[in-house]
């Protein structure tokens, strides 16, 4: 498999993107106000204690920062294929010697790396700079972190790709799109740390891939598991992507058989 | 007189066939807009089963709280829907159409589209939150309260529906204010789900002086609940609500006047 078209993708994407500046702007702003409402909270929430079922204060505020910050790096694109599906370009798509959710992972690479570069950083900077985060347990749990982070964004993408082909079946998949985000939001840790989590709500979790989106690799920055623990969450999290990315190519070969393109 | 009641009806119906035609997909929608906005609840619910106050806020203040921000966002956005989609209307050129008709202008952008899934969903849960938390507050509701309950949200509307038009007569200006709306109002809009008091003091200034959200919910529940933490304001600010709306409204009013004689179109 040639790879240099993907990359070319990939880049083309990230240049796509630089031409927004004041949009890009704003995005920063609004990651940074959001990190800076959730630590208002739990500043108010903590009151006067130092900790809280063994979690500190800097604990949670890392936990915001890392899992928000990762969310404005991961943010991928829904509409890509519905896009598609809805202006007639996918039949033109379908003709290319390439494969198309190959070409979808590239085009998200590029945009993570834009949004890792000119959101992550600069928002995170802001936010340690105001607010002051905890540092990784270490170099060897850092590097762990990476990985973990960008397996994190493995799921994330697989949960995507998967929701995206509900466009062959729906004119309209902006509801369930948003509906899907309503559940990575409140379910992945990033707006309520899973510590605090009520615990029979814990025990649904862990039955479902959203703690291995954010949590996971939050958990291994902070110095909370050991090395087999970390083995065992990261395996956790490759078993994900696997599982939906399965289906979502169920879905992909279904929807193709089936796909009817309005005019064009 | 007649003319214009019997023109408000025919809007009406147009819009509500329009946004109604597809059956499911509006039911999908407005359930989709409703599960939104409500992240933040069930954030702040789930949170606070572990911690049991906020600030001195217990759970049912808080819905509280939220439920007045929703109830006035619904009312508002089936009357300035024209106004949040306006930057569209100017650059299509779409507005020299509301011109050369034979009537108001601002009576045209109110009446002529009304997002009904944003109401149904926002207003939806400013209903479902105020069911569930009124009774649970404490609140011993006699007539003045009532009042004063209705004059706070038609105050809160006024008051949104102000910065909406300041924001679209800006359009006239700028064309493009689509990321300055994102950023003074549904970006400051997130803080007014939470007490005003527990954030930085930049930001209660914010919230008060510049984007009043703290009085379309933080004062008019303060007025109903008395919580501690109004020891930190003036006591008139429990009963500003109707005169900062009707003052903003008509500030915001003046403004549209004078700009609408300076429109350019930008169409061909």
């Amino acid at each position: 498999m040639k790879l240099s078209p993907y990359f070319a993708y990939a880049k083309k994407c990230f240049l796509g993107r630089s031409a927004y500046r004041f949009d890009h702007l704003m995005n920063i702003l609004s990651t940074c106000l959001q990190i800076f409402i959730f630590w208002g909270i739990y500043r108010a929430l903590y009151g006067g204690n130092s900790e809280v079922d063994g979690i500190t204060l800097p604990m949670v505020t890392t936990n915001f920062m890392l899992s928000m910050g990762l969310g404005a790096v991961f943010c991928t694109n829904d509409y890509f294929l519905p896009d598609k599906i809805h202006d007639g370009s996918i039949s033109t798509e379908l003709l290319r010697p390439i494969s198309f959710p190959g070409r979808m992972v590239a085009e998200n690479a590029g945009n993570a790396l834009f949004n890792l570069i000119f959101r992550f950083a600069p928002a995170l900077l802001a936010a340690v700079l105001t607010i002051g985060m905890s540092a990784p347990a270490g170099a060897a749990m850092f590097g762990m972190f990476l990985i973990s982070a960008l397996l994190g964004y493995g799921v994330l993408w697989a949960i995507s790709f998967t929701v995206q082909m509900s466009a062959f079946w729906f004119v309209n998949v902006w509801s369930i799109t948003t509906i899907k985000n309503v559940f990575i939001n409140v379910l992945s840790g990033s707006m309520i740390p899973l510590w605090f989590m009520p615990g029979w709500m814990s025990g649904v979790l862990r039955f479902t891939p959203f703690s291995s989106i954010y949590f996971t690799p939050v958990q291994i920055y902070l110095g909370q598991l050991n090395n087999w623990e970390i083995a065992e969450k990261c395996a956790v999290q490759l078993v994900w992507i696997v599982l939906i990315y399965l289906v979502g190519d169920m879905l992909w070969r279904k929807g193709q058989r089936k796909l009817v393109v309005q005019g064009g | 007189m007649k003319d214009i009641v019997h023109l408000v009806g025919v809007y009406t119906k147009t819009t509500a066939k329009s946004w109604f035609q597809y059956r499911v997909d509006a039911l999908l929608r407005s359930l989709a807009v409703f599960l939104r906005e409500s992240t933040g609840i069930i954030v702040i619910y789930f949170t606070l089963q572990k911690f049991d106050t906020l600030n001195g806020w217990n759970i049912y203040e808080l819905l509280f709280l939220y439920s007045l921000l929703f109830l006035t966002y619904g009312i508002m956005i089936v009357f300035f829907t024209g106004l949040r989609d306006f930057g569209r209307t100017v650059r299509s050129g779409g507005f020299d159409r509301f011109i050369l008709r034979p009537r108001g202008l601002l009576f045209q952008l109110i009446f002529a589209n009304a997002d009904w899934f944003a109401a149904v969903g926002h207003g939806g849960l400013g209903v479902v939150l105020f069911l569930v938390s009124a009774g649970k507050v404490g609140i011993v509701w006699n007539v003045w309260k009532v009042l004063y309950y209705l004059f706070a949200v038609a105050g809160g509307v006024l008051i949104q529906g102000a910065v909406f038009l300041v924001l679209a007569t800006l359009n006239i200006y700028l064309l493009e204010t689509g990321s300055l709306k994102e950023l003074l109002y549904f970006n400051m809009r997130k803080f007014a789900g939470y007490p005003i008091s527990i954030f930085h003091k930049a930001v209660q200034f914010i919230m008060i002086y510049i984007m009043p959200f703290a009085f379309v919910n933080y004062f008019p529940a303060q007025y109903l609940l008395r919580k501690e933490d109004m020891a930190g304001y003036p006591q008139v600010f429990l009963y500003l609500t109707p005169v900062v709306g009707v003052g903003m409204y008509l500030a915001a009013y003046f403004f549209w006047r004078f700009s609408v004689k300076y429109y350019k179109s930008s169409g061909n």
